[in-house]
């Protein structure tokens, strides 16, 4: 290729590659910046994308056909987005097209009547992207919808507030009231014009989160944001209808848009994060494969298997509600359910849960139970209970917020009582300035200042944080939990031992075992994959559930159960034989990830306990937990039993941090104070986790648990000095001794301190990421 | 000072005008996706990157 010989992982990609040189599309290998991913050999069957059902609620007609928005997972850059685009827009009979690599969406437009969007569909899956479902076509419509008001209010904000800070500049520049009062009304009633829809149509989020809030009879931060602006917008108008000294139009107007920025930008990293793990929903159109009576096959929806059924589950494909095996004999991977990542064998009539794969060989199964009933949908019931059950973190924010509108609505009917009393012509004066100048502007920024500072450093860690209170919880966590299988070891078993009987040599037997394993697909072999290859394997036979059997260097090798391989006792380890007698025994061994004991060594210095909760039995977990600075080890977990772990350890008054992977975790991830799922792990884990790391690297989790410290020591900062403020600046103004430039100074000045000591924590963080 | 009769009132337009150009570009889907399209002016058009040889031969 371009006289460079590459070489390919697997044929899918080098069809791949192929392809994109033959449509002229090798430019996306000079303009990508990352690596693509690998290509399945076997692409999936994509005919249940043409279904009318499925089309009606995820296409939306348009002019010269439908439009639909997809989601895929593979796509790591822009190049991706552009090969893409470029792949679907040489397809005859599509009109439109464009992906987007920060949200993983793919739009297409196509015309039905000239190509099949499942054509497509192929086309993309056959380049690596495997499409998925979005939410559909409304939902979708709405997410954009949502997305382009933001960036309206945003951009209105700016160029108002900007007007509006030119108009009031005048009025400041007039030191000396030289200035016409009909002048100076003009321009009062200018800016009024200009700051109006900054305030109201910017500002409506603010406005309506503090009508919730007030709804709920609780004083939170949109109710002091909402009632800043308000207070210098109306305490403005005041002025400029009586004619008074000044007014505050520029303060409400610039307010509003440094806190719509702050919020604009912690909702694009969230945003980005929430639609990275949408992707990795991986919606399918549920299809199953039904068995009919007379033995032909049928593809029906999910939603329409009865139990009774007969469905045929490919390898490679999950099941699609639980049931019990015809087949003689089956494997299932059950590590979504249990955790376990070796397949498990099933023989005829044992059950078979949904949501588990199908290994080695296809399998028939006769449903018992469908939709709510499963197994699958009991653990879903359980995220969500333990969701609900979530004892609440009381925020700071809230807490310091409610209490300092509280006091200052009380001072200000205090002080206008008062002066009333004193000289009842100064008393609405006083009031509004006392109001103003203790505006909790810099009491209001102080947290989303923070906020927004804190999500961009996590992104750039590889902590995609997904829930708001995320970051509260993980600076309080007390103590650790962490899933074994899968979050502190690998998923992949390695080779840690082996013995050899009837004079083996070691090195040979691995040899051996590795050329068997070669071009195997079992997850074994990845525990010889770095084994180099010396010898070449002929007539390799796969036994299901027992083993392989090939001739290596002309003898007859069996690679098994003990059973099969040596004719001796199962013990669970791998045997080398020729059938009859054993040659050799690999104990395989799952990894603990290299990071690990850093990790825990990091999280320990950082005053937190580490527990470990595993499905897995007594001897792994002991294993593990003797190789790692853990408090306490807990195995055979199910899934309940870990809530429980969780529950009585919140009971003893700890803040938990939980780390996991599997759908097994997703409940007590769910039931946890803040919890971090695995990028590599099951869906609904993520869904129900806080956080979830893009990179298996376990020393983010301490490097998180700093940040969010900072953060909190931050946040803290910042309302000790908008309090700090507001407390010296009260006296002045129940004295009646604050003028209108020493107020708008202060304003600014406090917000400006409290802006930049948020954004400490984003020039702090760059450097320790480079590190 | 009569002279502000006429600017700030222009001033107001030209605000009215950017903010008009704000929301249309917005509504266009101009700022739904800010990596991709960079890409597109990288890469040459294979027929033009022809022509273009063609031109270079013949001058």
């Amino acid at each position: 290729m371009d006289g460079a010989t590459q070489s390919f992982c697997c044929t899918g990609c080098a069809a791949a590659a192929q392809w994109i040189r033959s449509a002229e599309l090798g430019d996306y290998y000079s303009l990508r910046s990352a690596a693509g991913a690998r290509v399945d050999v076997d692409l999936p069957d994509l005919t249940g994308w043409d279904r009318e059902d499925l089309l009606a609620e995820h296409a939306f007609p348009v002019a010269g056909g439908l439009e639909i928005t997809l989601l895929t997972d593979g796509m790591r850059c822009a190049a991706c987005a552009w090969l893409i685009d470029r792949a679907l827009q040489r397809e005859h009979g599509v009109f439109d097209a464009g992906a987007n690599a920060v949200t993983g969406r793919v739009r297409i437009g196509w015309d039905p009547s000239q190509i099949r969007l499942s054509q497509l569909l192929q086309r993309l899956a056959m380049l690596g992207y495997r499409p998925y479902l979005a939410g559909g076509a409304v939902h979708e419509r709405e997410r954009l919808q949502e997305r382009r008001r933001w960036l309206l209010r945003l951009g209105i904000a700016g160029l108002g507030a900007m007007q509006t800070m030119m108009l009031s500049e005048a009025l400041f520049l007039d030191f000396h009231h030289h200035m016409a009062w009909s002048t100076r009304d003009f321009f009062r009633w200018v800016t009024f014009l200009v700051c109006t829809p900054v305030v109201f149509y910017a500002g409506w989020p603010f406005l309506a989160g503090c009508w919730r809030e007030l709804k709920q009879r609780y004083l939170g931060m949109d109710t002091l944001v909402a009632s800043s602006t308000l207070l210098a917008y109306l305490a403005s108008m005041v002025e400029t209808l009586r004619g008074g000294a000044h007014v505050w139009y520029d303060a409400a107007a610039m307010f509003v848009f440094l806190l719509l920025g702050a919020r604009v930008l912690e909702q694009r990293a969230r945003g980005i994060a929430s639609s990275q793990v949408d992707a990795l929903a991986r919606a399918r159109p549920s299809l199953a494969v039904r068995e009919r009576a007379d033995g032909t096959r049928e593809s029906v929806p999910l939603t329409s298997l009865q139990v009774g059924d007969v469905v045929c589950v490919a390898v490679g494909e999950t099941a699609p509600a639980d049931g019990a095996l015809h087949d003689a004999h089956a494997v299932f991977e059950e590590a979504l359910l249990t955790g376990e990542s070796r397949p498990v064998d099933k023989s005829a009539g044992e059950p078979v849960y949904a949501g588990t794969i199908c290994r080695e060989t296809p399998a028939r199964i006769g449903i018992t139970q469908v939709g709510s009933g499963t197994r699958l949908s009991q653990l879903t019931r359980l995220v969500e209970q333990a969701q609900a059950h979530r004892p609440p973190i009381a925020r700071l924010a809230d807490r310091v917020g409610s209490l300092f509108v509280a006091a200052l609505l009380a001072a200000a009917v205090l002080i206008y009582v008062g002066w009333r009393w004193y000289d009842p012509s100064r008393a609405f004066e006083v009031t509004l300035s006392l109001l103003v100048i203790s505006c909790p502007c810099a009491l209001s920024l102080a947290v989303p200042a923070a906020l927004a500072a804190t999500h961009g450093a996590l992104a750039r860690m590889g902590v995609l944080s997904l829930r708001p209170d995320g970051l509260e919880g993980l600076a309080k966590a007390t103590d650790v939990v962490f899933d074994k299988t899968g979050t502190l070891t690998q998923v992949q078993p390695t080779l840690v031992d082996v013995q050899t009987f009837a004079g083996m040599n070691p090195d040979e037997a691995i040899a051996i075992a590795a050329a068997l394993e070669r071009d195997s697909r079992h997850p074994i072999a990845a525990a010889f994959a770095a084994v180099a290859v010396t010898h070449h394997a002929t007539g390799i036979r796969l036994h299901e559930g027992q083993g392989l059997r090939g001739r290596v260097a002309e003898a007859t090798w069996y690679l098994g159960h003990a059973r099969f391989a040596a004719d001796r006792p199962d013990d669970g380890q791998l045997w080398l034989g020729d059938g009859h007698q054993a040659f050799a025994r690999f104990m395989l061994q799952e990894r603990l990830r290299p990071e690990a004991r850093e990790a825990a060594q990091a999280l320990r210095q950082l005053g937190l306990r580490i527990h470990v909760a595993s499905g897995d039995g007594e001897s792994a977990v002991q294993r593990l937990a003797s190789r790692l600075p853990v408090e306490q080890a807990h195995a055979r977990q199910t899934s309940e039993d870990k809530l429980a772990l969780v529950r009585g350890l919140q009971e003893k008054g700890s803040v938990v941090a939980m780390v996991g992977d599997g759908l097994n975790d997703a409940p007590v991830l769910a039931g946890a104070d803040v919890s971090i799922a695995m990028g590599e792990g099951a869906a609904l884990a993520q869904r129900a986790a806080d956080m979830v790391l893009t990179a298996p690297s376990l020393m983010r989790i301490p490097a998180a648990v700093e940040l969010a410290r900072r953060t909190q020591r931050i946040i803290r900062q910042n309302f000790a000095w908008a309090v700090g403020y507001n407390l010296l600046a009260l006296p002045l103004a129940i004295t009646g001794q604050v003028t209108p430039a020493l107020a708008a100074l202060g304003m600014a000045v406090s917000s400006l301190i409290v802006t930049t000591n948020a954004l400490r924590l984003m020039r702090l963080k760059a450097s320790k990421v480079s590190s | 000072m009569i002279i502000l009769l006429m600017l700030i009132p222009l001033s107001l337009m030209l605000l009215a005008l950017a903010i008009g150009a704000f929301v249309w570009a917005v509504r266009k889907g101009q700022f739904d996706d800010m990596e991709t399209p960079a890409l597109d002016i990288l890469r040459d058009d294979p027929v033009d990157r022809r022509a273009a040889k063609d031109r270079d031969h013949a001058g």
